[in-house]
């Protein structure tokens, strides 16, 4: 009798296990066309891989996040980019143009301009813009680099297709400052007085070569091409960001096909080498990674101790651990990355010897020190860092404790006066005009994390911004490079590049261009 | 009957209260201020000043804690600080989905647990016992973060079966087949992962039934060992599995944190890590209210069933 019934049992688990095998198989063949149906047809839409959620309230004023910034790129267009003193691209304006005196600017737009609903693009689009980036309640992006010695800059229309922006003083970043500042549509934004949490950024209204057509939170935001783009209608009809949180996942994704492209981490390049699918792309950001001393703390006051670190430092071994190979990474010596004006590389370099970092410590007076480096404790650049660098400076008798952190938290530490931690890694992507590294060093700078505080910097940071003579603000910028070198309070490690793995049969990447922070200048130019 | 369920819903009520005050008295000491999420750094004082007046946040606590009962009742759960969205919206899109690839999932393994659990109490002791039991302690131990690696690599990449990312493929949204074949791979993982504990329970639960004096006095009677298995001992070992099924309601919200990250899922649990990653402290305590507020709502409900279910309960309390 008891066989029977197990029989029976036998029976019905089998049944049962047929029944949700005949499911999954039929599940298995969707999937399977599904497949294949995607790799003839996909040629339509290009899907870039994001681990971060941009949200759905991007606006022109506040967003300030890559992955939002991209968003902004796709569906708003500035008046130009900046990426360089001869390579200016021009896309709302036609030109811009400085008077004699360099107090005025005038900037000469395109009239053939629609925004996605159809209203046309004119000067009082622009007015508004620069209107709402000054105003203090908004908390634009920008504000600071539009004021000038307190004074802020008048944006004035002088007909629908010329506007003129009066400097109250004048400044050699301005041109810089300037650009860079997408414009956002008068006949839907007036009259809001709170734009960050404007419900009108849900359904953004731009000038860009793509319009906005979903998002979906957690999901994916969903663009499809705009027809009327006026530097030529964009050849992929629909770009999808789609967020991965997971980076495994995200690139199994884009071996597999699931996505077009993705910023992926050095270590993970040996993947793609071989790989026809795919093509690696690493381009500049103009990104400084450095390690940074807390001068809040009262331990790391002494230059000595400071430079000896300097000294103790294998800068090529650190590099190396962290980026995998210099196809990634070169050293950094200068607090300006290598495109930036005035750049030079002729500053104290600290080439790692042992015997020097031994001296100055003795020489600094400071006996077994022990020192908290903090770092994001779940980026693998700097976890790596930050391992080489405890193990170089043990070699010369100072010990480390590694503090690892939340991004966000770090962030939040590094905004106040604290001593927490005696040293940290990070990195930074500022513009190309050096004035516009000024917030990282001048004495209470908005970015000045390391409460760094020289008044001969100071003020040549202040005599670099009004000099007109290209020659003496050379001569001025190079001299803030050694200083700040020579205080070794600030040690650029690396400029680092961004890796972008792309679909090898997207076309058309040169054109598109490559830059920092929003990855595609123009993304109209991409092609299959 | 009805007696018994209104003592129990007045009994959940203080807890419920005593769980919202804990929360607030959290939000309250956490380092941010709740204007934090409406304002910008650059705002005036007086701006900053209206926007308190009008939330409510000049007033006292207690005061406070009133206008934030009555915003939480009326469906107003605040702004994320970071990305200053409403979190109710939010939450009213990833609940669905969540609770899409929960729900299937956890039947799918109730069903199989049961199955599995009184086929190896029956046979306790045996081959299929031992590998029953055996993949239960196994399957425990497995994380289902490395669960669904394993899966995504061998079913998502090299046998190329499943997509492997969030829910739909671009283009074809409203597809049923493109979201079923999106569904399996997260579904068999947290199916593979809620299974092993309810094994467990039906199994012992089986145990501890075949050894009761009704079992014998069946055999006495010459009922056969699957008619007193699915006649009287499942009957019985599914009373405490309403408890169970109650209890794990909060999983609508939690239960799948770690597989929706890996894939892409856009439910509740890859919001709350990028919360909790962007100490984006308005999101974290909404997820953590909803969530024990189910833990206590699951907790009367299977009470309240149990007793429909087994009226011998109720008694117990008086």
């Amino acid at each position: 009798m008891g066989r029977k019934n197990v029989n029976i049992l036998v029976a019905m688990l089998l049944s049962i296990f047929l029944v949700l095998a005949a499911c999954s198989s039929n599940t298995k063949d969707n999937a399977n066309t599904k497949n294949t149906s995607e790799g003839t047809n996909k040629p339509d839409t290009f899907v870039y891989g994001i681990d971060g959620d941009p949200g759905n309230a991007v606006n022109v004023i506040t967003t300030g996040d890559r992955y939002g910034l991209m968003e902004i790129k796709a569906l708003y267009s500035p008046l130009y980019m900046y990426n360089g003193k001869d390579n200016v691209k021009y896309f709302l304006a036609e030109s811009m143009t400085p008077s004699a005196d360099f107090l005025t600017y005038t900037a000469k737009l395109r009239k053939d301009v629609k925004w996605h609903d159809g209203q046309p693009f004119t000067a009082d689009d622009v007015v508004f813009t620069y209107d709402e980036m000054l105003k203090e309640a908004n908390g634009g992006w920008a504000r600071s680099q539009l004021i000038f010695n307190n004074k802020p800059v008048k944006v004035e229309k002088v007909d629908d297709y010329t506007v003129k922006f009066v400097l109250p003083e004048v400044s050699m970043g301005a041109f810089e400052a300037f650009g860079n500042i997408f414009i956002m549509p008068k006949h839907i934004y007036q009259g809001e007085t709170n734009i960050a949490n404007s419900p009108k950024n849900a359904t953004p209204v731009g000038t860009g070569p793509y319009k906005f057509k979903e998002y979906k939170a957690g999901e994916s935001v969903t663009f499809e091409k705009n027809d009327d783009y006026f530097l030529g209608a964009p050849k992929i009809s629909k770009v999808v960001y789609r967020i991965i949180m997971d980076a495994n996942t995200a690139t199994l994704a884009l071996q597999k096909g699931e996505i077009n492209s993705l910023a992926i981490q050095p270590a993970d390049t040996s993947k793609f080498n071989n790989s026809s699918n795919v093509t690696l792309k690493p381009y500049d950001e103009g990104r400084i990674g450095y390690l940074a001393f807390n001068l809040g703390s009262k331990t790391v006051q002494s230059k000595e101790l400071r430079q000896a670190i300097a000294f103790g430092l294998n800068r090529q071994e650190i590099n190396t651990a962290s980026y995998v190979s210099s196809d990634f990474s070169q050293p950094a010596y200068s607090f300006l990355p290598k495109k930036a004006t005035y750049f030079t590389d002729d500053v104290e370099k600290y080439k790692f010897d042992k015997k020097k970092a031994k001296d100055l410590l003795a020489k600094s007076g400071v006996t077994a020190p022990k020192l908290k480096l903090a770092f994001i404790a779940n980026n693998p650049i700097q976890q790596k860092q930050a391992a080489v660098i405890q193990q170089d400076l043990q070699a010369v008798g100072i010990n480390v404790e590694l503090v690892g952190m939340d991004a966000t938290a770090l962030s939040k530490k590094l905004q106040s006066v604290q001593s927490d931690f005696d040293m940290y890694l990070s990195g930074y992507i500022m513009g190309i005009d050096p004035d516009t590294f000024n917030s990282l060093f001048v004495t209470n700078g908005e970015a000045n994390y390391m409460h760094y505080s020289n008044a001969k910097v100071d003020e040549l940071f202040n005599q670099g911004r009004v000099e007109k003579d290209d020659a003496k603000r050379k001569a001025i910028y190079e001299e803030i490079q050694k200083i700040i070198a020579d205080d070794a309070a600030f040690y650029p490690l690396t400029e680092n590049k961004r890796i972008l793995a792309i679909d090898s049969r997207i076309k058309g990447i040169d054109e598109a261009t490559l830059v920092p922070v929003y990855t595609f200048e123009d993304m109209s130019k991409l092609s299959y | 009957m009805l007696k018994y369920i209104f003592k129990r819903i007045m009994g959940a009520i203080p807890l419920l209260i005593i769980i919202s005050i804990i929360c607030f008295g959290l939000i309250q000491l956490a380092p941010y201020d709740a204007v934090d999420a409406m304002t910008t750094p650059n705002m005036s004082e007086k701006t900053i000043e209206l926007i308190k007046a009008r939330y409510g946040l000049d007033q006292p606590a207690y005061m406070q804690y009133f206008y934030w009962i009555k915003g939480i009742l009326s469906g107003e759960w605040g702004y994320s600080i970071v990305t200053h969205e409403s979190i109710s919206h939010n939450l009213s899109t990833r609940i669905p989905n969540t609770i899409l690839l929960v729900v299937p999932a956890y039947i799918l393994a109730l069903i199989l647990s049961i199955i599995l659990g009184l086929f190896s109490g029956a046979k306790k002791g045996k081959l299929v016992d031992k590998i029953i039991d055996g993949y239960s302690s196994f399957g425990i131990a497995i994380p289902s973060f490395w669960l669904a690696m394993i899966l995504v690599f061998i079913f998502g990449y090299s046998l190329n079966l499943f997509p492997i990312l969030g829910m739909h493929t671009i283009g074809s949204e409203g597809s049923f087949p493109d979201l079923l074949s999106h569904i399996v791979l997260p579904c068999t993982v947290l199916t593979l992962s809620f299974l092993p504990e309810l094994v467990r329970y039906v199994r012992s639960s089986t145990i501890g039934q075949l050894s009761e004096d009704y079992v014998m006095v069946q055999q006495a009677y010459g009922a056969g060992a699957t008619s007193i298995l699915f006649r009287h001992v499942l009957r019985n070992v599914l009373l405490p599995i309403i408890t169970i099924v109650g209890m794990s309601l909060p999983m609508l919200v939690t239960g799948a944190v770690v597989t929706e990250t890996v894939f892409g899922w856009p439910g509740i649990g890859t919001y709350f890590v990028t919360a909790i990653r962007g100490f984006d402290y308005p999101i974290v305590m909404a997820i953590m209210l909803l969530s024990s507020s189910l833990v206590i709502i699951g907790n009367l409900v299977s009470d309240i069933l149990y007793s429909i279910v087994d009226p011998r309960i109720k008694g117990m309390g008086e």
